[in-house]
């Protein structure tokens, strides 16, 4: 298993190396998509997923010691903690689907200055529009960010969510494999598989997988969440 | 069970009568023995006994059935690209078509045949029964990364098939993300699937080389096939899930129109480039190093010899693993990326050679004042070790940064890596086929023919690459369907030669199966090579070892025949002429 | 067919019981505590510092993760070298690929 999360090391290895690269290019977009980001839910996903670790290294315990209702126990909750991190996932990706933060090729015209100072109109996607809406909604430092920027340094800020959409969504493909796994050993649970000190070994495998899908979310936390501008203020679901 | 280290006592007297320095070269002329009654082939009956099965060697067996054929549709493609090159305007195929051909050609060769072949035949194949297992350590998982292959390599053909591809195999954006028509989602997702059994294969070579070895195969009795797989294994772990991260960025990009690699946003398809190179660059020595590993096998036991150098050998093939790692730069020094790092790049290119030419000294110190003998085997791997050299000593042409500029994206390039590919690998497997053969199916296939196609071959791929050498001097460029009428001297010899290849190609097809048929059988050990798997019945058994066997020295021990034939007396003759109590095979029978 | 079954020992015999509950207790206590300081970073304004601050958070949360809950302080010589494989193979593909990115613009003539 540990020459299996080698391999996961690596894979996402490489989206983080990419992501490093572009946010040594552009620090200033990143910091503006994290910014439009929402950090409430991240948070309470994170302490979701930590304590889903723990209740995972309970219920190696439990196998161990042969307590088959403490084992039950430990696992429903961990597969609970896990789906509703899933839950609170997805209403995140529907709150940025409903500010239009999606990169697409669609386009609009906004009113804009050249470099002279002369108004033009100007092509630009919609994503970037909706950018502009969602930091100004956020007041403060938020809306002083969006103030500066460009419309061609909103355009670039579709870097940062397709690195935002590709990480979460990979972790979250990663949940549903281990959220699987779960249900495995609780049907192997109920059937009475695992006795004191024997086979436990088979959770404890599994339980490696879990803590690393917690290891990357505790990377992604503070790389795409964590790396813009937020206050207490407007926090919501 | 005997402790490892265990090895029947030897007084100085039996020494003196034991002792024959006579080296054994002729293959017996008769073989007492039959096959096993019962062997892995005919233990079991019908389809589902061989798609559900999850004895490692009817695993190799299933790899080797669909890698002949995507190796034939490689080839296929290959002669289109070479008839089209006959005249400087295209011969037979439009632009588009052309494209399609050659990429066609590099994605099947690379993704379905050379990354594979080893590993899954061979590999699947002799590395239990050379750590003297029963099996692998995790055979339902190997049945199931033979599938998962298999399903990929669907996905892979499906989209050649229905539209083709036309990114080169390397599938750079943006031609492989806006600027390209054809199915170029289909045969990713088949490089992701195929990449997933590849590491699951990996898996199961390290765990079971770290785990399965027999009672005394201590890591420096490992033959040195299992050394250069489980380096290879290495390499698949470490490098195949960049591949995939790389492949799926690229997808994301392609099903949405928009992506990191798009410059339009911002973002820069180098970037792409590092981490695909930081995969396939690893990739060649997936390729190469399986089939360093036959050579040693094959050498030791053609010219009757222990290997010179066995640790250096040995770590060599770690040393490549780790040192493919750290130059996949030279790949893009005229792509823009950073000139310094290129310099390092460069550098460090020149790094990896050092270990592989480790290799080829050794294999020619091993030759010294051997008692070579030139059947079939022993003929590739003489084609393999100065093909190599060729195509190992121009790779330094291309690593130096500054003649890489005049060389890159040329017919340099291409004759360099066909050199070691091809060259190499395919004469190393091609080596490694013809010495299992008879292991693997229990018969012995025509000695006249088998020579005469490593010839063919020989002077087919000489032919056919070596005027690249020249006409990608001059500047011909790569890839492009026309050229000025001045190379097309050149080019008409390599096709000559990719014809006389294409022939050599086929032979075995028809004298391997012929075999089948009408071989006489191998016996248990035709070749009277030492190693473990020569010691067990052809074809072996459907547990590889009757009696769980104790290793009480290295693989290549021919210097020292007869030094345990005390213990198979009833076999023993000094002379050697029965064919499997010689040359101290190295194995006792534990209790 | 002998005597001999050879079983695959794939899984180290394990004789250590597994964590006790205070232990895996306490560990998740700092993990939380880790992950509340990452918050509090993450609604600060730490300027170009706080990438450096929250990544620093964020590797001393992963090696209490990998090391107590994944067991790696019980783990063998071969579990340590496949960590550091992955960790130093990671550190690699960075290497390279950010220096490219670093040193791209510099000219050298």
């Amino acid at each position: 298993m540990w020459l299996f999360l080698v391999t996961e090391v690596l894979f996402f290895g490489g989206v983080l190396c990419a992501y490093t690269a572009y946010r040594i290019w552009y620090p200033k977009e990143f910091e503006a998509g994290s910014t439009a980001l929402n950090p409430l839910i991240a948070t309470i996903n994170t302490f979701l997923l930590l304590s889903s670790s723990f209740t995972i290294t309970l219920a190696i315990r439990s196998a161990y010691k042969g307590e088959h209702a403490g084992l039950r126990l430990w696992l429903v909750a961990t597969i609970v903690l896990g789906t509703v991190f899933l839950c609170f996932k997805a209403r995140e990706y529907y709150g940025d689907y409903e500010e239009g933060l999606v990169p697409s090729q669609q386009k609009t015209l906004v009113d804009t200055v050249d470099e002279s100072g002369k108004p033009i109109l100007k092509e630009v996607s919609v994503f970037a529009v909706n950018l502009k809406h969602v930091l100004e909604e956020k007041e403060g430092k938020a809306k002083a960010i969006s103030d500066k920027m460009t419309w061609n340094e909103r355009e670039r800020v579709q870097i940062f969510f397709m690195f935002y959409y590709s990480m979460t969504g990979l972790h979250v493909l990663h949940m549903i494999v281990g959220l699987g796994l779960l249900v495995w050993q609780l049907i192997l649970a109920q059937m009475g598989f695992f006795r004191p000190t024997e086979r436990y070994i088979y959770i404890e495998v599994m339980s490696l997988y879990w803590h690393f899908v917690d290891l990357v979310w505790i990377f992604l936390f503070p790389l795409l969440y964590m790396a813009g501008i937020h206050s207490v203020e407007h926090l919501h679901f | 069970m005997t402790p490892a280290t265990h090895a029947p006592a030897i007084t100085p007297s039996t020494q003196v009568l034991e002792l024959d320095y006579t080296p054994q070269t002729a293959p017996p002329v008769t073989d007492l023995d039959g096959p096993p009654a019962v062997n892995y082939l005919n233990h079991a009956h019908g389809w589902l006994s061989w798609l559900l099965t999850v004895d490692h060697k009817r695993i190799g067996i299933l790899y080797l059935i669909p890698l002949t054929v995507f190796f034939l549709c490689g080839g296929i493609a290959a002669g289109l690209v070479r008839l089209n090159l006959l005249t400087p305007t295209g011969a037979i195929l439009e632009l588009d078509q052309y494209n399609k051909a050659f990429t066609a050609h590099g994605t099947i060769m690379l993704f379905l045949f050379l990354i594979p072949v080893i590993p899954g035949i061979l590999g699947n194949f002799f590395v239990p029964i050379m750590v003297g297992a029963k099996d692998m350590a995790f055979p339902k998982l190997n049945l199931l990364s033979w599938y998962v292959w298999f399903g990929g390599a669907m996905f892979f053909i499906a989209a050649l098939l229905i539209g083709g591809l036309d990114t080169g195999w390397t599938f750079y954006p943006p031609y492989s993300s806006k600027y390209s028509h054809t199915n170029v989602l289909f045969a990713g997702l088949g490089v992701f699937i195929t990449g997933f059994s590849s590491i699951l294969t990996g898996l199961n070579i390290i765990a079971t080389v770290h785990k399965m070895r027999a009672p005394g195969m201590t890591w420096g009795r490992l033959p040195l096939f299992v050394w250069a797989m489980y380096a290879t294994s290495v390499i698949q772990i470490l490098a195949t899930p960049v591949l995939a991260m790389a492949v799926s960025l690229l997808a994301t990009e392609r099903i949405f129109g928009i992506g990191i690699f798009d410059p339009t946003i911002g973002g820069d398809p180098l970037l792409f480039q590092h981490l695909f190179w930081y995969y396939s660059h690893p990739a060649v020595y997936i390729m190469i190093l399986p089939g360093m590993g036959v050579i040693n096998e094959v050498i030791t036991c053609f010219s009757r010899k222990n290997i010179f150098g066995y640790k250096a050998v040995a770590w060599s093939s770690v040393g490549i693993a780790v040192v493919g790692f750290l130059v996949w730069g030279h790949h893009m020094f005229l792509s823009g990326q950073g000139i310094y790092l290129g310099m390092v790049f460069s550098v460090l290119t020149m790094l990896v050679a050092v270990p592989s030419a480790v290799k080829v000294f050794n294999w020619v110190a091993t030759l010294y004042k051997g008692q070579i003998t030139y059947e079939a085997p022993m003929l590739f791997v003489i084609g393999f070790i100065v093909l190599f050299t060729i195509g190992g000593l121009t790779g330094l042409f291309l690593g130096i940064l500054g003649s890489d500029i005049h060389l890159h994206d040329t017919y340099f390039v291409i004759a360099h890596f066909h050199f070691t590919m091809v060259g190499g690998m395919m004469f190393a497997w091609q080596a490694g086929l013809h010495f299992y053969w008879p292991k693997m199916t229990g018969k012995m296939y025509s000695d006249f023919w088998s020579r005469l196609a490593a010839v063919v071959m020989l002077v087919g791929f000489s032919l056919t690459f070596l005027p690249q050498f020249v006409s990608g001097y001059h500047g011909l460029p790569r890839r492009y369907p026309y050229y000025p009428a001045e190379f097309q001297l050149w080019q008409i010899l390599s096709t000559a030669g990719a014809t006389i290849q294409g022939i050599g190609y086929v032979m075995p097809v028809f004298y391997l199966t012929a075999s089948l048929f009408f071989g006489r059988d191998a016996g248990a050990n035709p070749w009277r090579a030492t190693g473990l798997e020569w010691q067990i019945g052809s074809p072996p058994t459907p547990h590889n070892f009757d009696e769980l066997p104790i290793v009480t020295h290295g693989p290549y021990e021919y210097a020292l025949p007869s030094r345990y034939a005390l213990e198979t007396e009833p076999h023993h003759t000094t002379n050697g002429t029965n064919g499997h109590a010689v040359a101290g095979n190295g194995v006792t029978s534990g209790h | 067919m002998s005597d001999h079954v050879q079983k695959p020992i794939i899984f180290e015999e394990d004789h250590l019981p597994p964590a006790t509950i205070g232990g895996s207790t306490l560990t998740f206590l700092i993990l939380a505590g880790l992950a509340c300081m990452a918050t509090l970073i993450g609604f600060t304004d730490l300027g170009p510092a706080k990438v450096w601050v929250s990544l620093a958070v964020a590797c001393v949360q992963g090696i209490v993760l990998t090391v107590f809950f994944m067991d790696l302080r019980h783990g063998d010589k071969l579990t340590w070298l496949t960590a550091v494989a992955a960790l130093f193979w990671t550190f690699l593909l960075f290497l390279f690929t950010i220096t490219d990115y670093l040193t791209r613009q510099f000219f050298a003539f």
